[in-house]
């Protein structure tokens, strides 16, 4: 005859613990895999807008980050990331350079580019068009989500690169030409691709597309 | 070769810890912000820990960071000095940050002050001797007046200025006149130091013109030219700007 053998209590919640163990390890498995699960994604159709001539869609991996631009701030940043972004020269730039919880910079569009990403060079890059001049006469704080036009060491010499910080930068005034600000989306950007005491992000996160609303 | 390409790109790759945004400013490490709420817009800037530049490798210019204690004094006196400078004035000079540390050196030799036009920054040793302190402060923001304009302040013309038979050194610390104590008798010099060089000698006669400001009463033709000099070119650059 053969005996039920019972479980003991010690054995129950050694179960117990495995079965939690393994919800844990199944959970966090999916989460780390899917970085976008609880980034909101802002559809700009939705959205009722001041100025819709002046914003600008910026789609990546998690979602869409939405951009009012200012004219009145930079006019000729505002006509150069214009055009930039009309003609496409955006859609599969890098971000290649990230820095947790303060910055991320993309539009590199010569070594900065999907096809053709040159990380020996991608930062030092340019559009073709030239440079502009900074734009730095307006008082403008740089707060968190103010987009900025990047630059060389030396003033005026803006291209088509740009910057979004995701910290409040009170050093910033006077220093960059401010372009705009992200109206929706910041948490988006906040999933961007960093590594850590990296300032060029290998394997990079990219822009999907960059478009005008209008 | 894939491998030492990897290795190659981490190398080319790394930057020390996490990005600081002083430091991209302007190149000068351990900087945190004092103050940058000015009525001229100047940065205040202090070291944390003791710093290191230089273009090459050996990296001469060294400065250490203060106590609190230090810092608060000298920036109220640093402050009152350089609050007499206009926001349009600073800008048309390049001078946006000041750098305050302390016991500053350049090859070991210690210096009131170090002037940077293309960063836009003046570091200032907060230790710097007391007695010459403030007007040291107007002779290091002259070097950043004179770097910005030199088509102003030409050496030639004001060599001229000097008798017929004196020559300034090479540079200024290739011989030991570094007194910075005002002559009684001047005979077309402040000080000592104003012998060294043109430019030093430019800078002694706008520190004395900021420092004394309508106290200079002096009989020296060769100083009243100098000065004269000074004053014309100072208002070329901006025509509003007080002595």
């Amino acid at each position: 005859m053969i005996k039920k053998i019972k479980i003991s209590i010690s054995e129950r919640i050694i179960l117990f613990f495995i079965i939690i163990l393994a919800i844990f390890s199944l959970i966090s498995f999916v989460f780390i895999k899917e970085k976008c699960i609880f980034v909101k994604n802002h559809n700009p159709n939705n959205i009722q807008f001041d100025n819709p001539q002046n914003i600008a869609v910026l789609n990546t991996n998690c979602g869409n980050v939405i951009i009012e631009l200012y004219p009145n701030v930079s006019p000729s940043s505002v006509k150069r990331f214009k055009t930039l972004i009309g003609s496409g020269a955006y859609n599969d730039a890098a971000f290649h350079r990230v820095i947790e919880n303060k910055l991320i910079q993309a539009g590199d569009l010569e070594f900065g580019k999907r096809e053709n990403l040159d990380y020996g060079k991608v930062g030092t890059g340019k559009s073709g068009l030239g440079t502009i001049k900074s734009e730095l006469d307006v008082e403008f704080k740089f707060l968190r989500g103010h987009v900025g036009m990047a630059r060389t060491f030396k003033m005026n010499t803006e291209d088509s690169q740009f910057f979004i910080i995701l910290q409040d930068e009170p050093l910033f005034e006077g220093e960059y030409t401010p372009v705009g600000k992200v109206l929706y989306g910041i948490e988006v950007l906040e999933k961007v691709k960093f590594i850590d005491k990296f300032h060029t992000v290998p394997r990079p996160d990219f822009i999907n597309y960059f478009k005008m609303l209008d | 070769m894939i491998i030492f390409r990897v290795f190659l790109l981490f190398f080319i790759l790394i930057t020390p810890v996490k990005a600081n945004t002083i430091y991209n400013l302007i190149k000068i490490p351990n900087l945190e912000i004092y103050n940058i709420n000015t009525t001229n817009n100047l940065r205040y800037l202090y070291a944390t820990k003791p710093f290191r530049l230089g273009v090459n490798v050996k990296k001469n210019i060294q400065c250490f960071n203060s106590d609190k204690k230090t810092l608060d004094k000298k920036y109220k006196i640093i402050s009152k000095n350089l609050d007499r400078y206009s926001s349009d004035f600073l800008k048309k000079i390049n001078l946006k940050y000041i750098v305050l540390c302390e016991n500053l050196s350049v090859a070991k030799i210690n210096t009131a002050g170090i002037p940077n036009n293309l960063t836009r920054t003046l570091i200032l040793d907060i230790k710097f001797n007391e007695t010459y302190f403030e007007r040291a402060i107007h002779h290091e923001v002259f070097h950043i007046i004179n770097d910005s304009h030199k088509e102003f302040f030409k050496e030639n013309e004001w060599k001229n200025f000097n008798n017929k038979n004196f020559k300034y050194t090479k540079c200024s610390t290739c011989n030991n006149k570094w007194n910075l104590s005002l002559y009684n008798e001047t005979q077309g010099f402040f000080t000592e130091y104003a012998k060294s060089t043109a430019s030093e000698d430019m800078a002694e006669v706008f520190s004395h013109l900021m420092f004394y400001q309508n106290e200079i009463n002096n009989d020296d033709t060769i100083i009243n030219k100098k000065i004269q000099f000074i004053k014309k070119n100072i208002l070329r650059i901006d025509n509003s700007f007080n002595f």
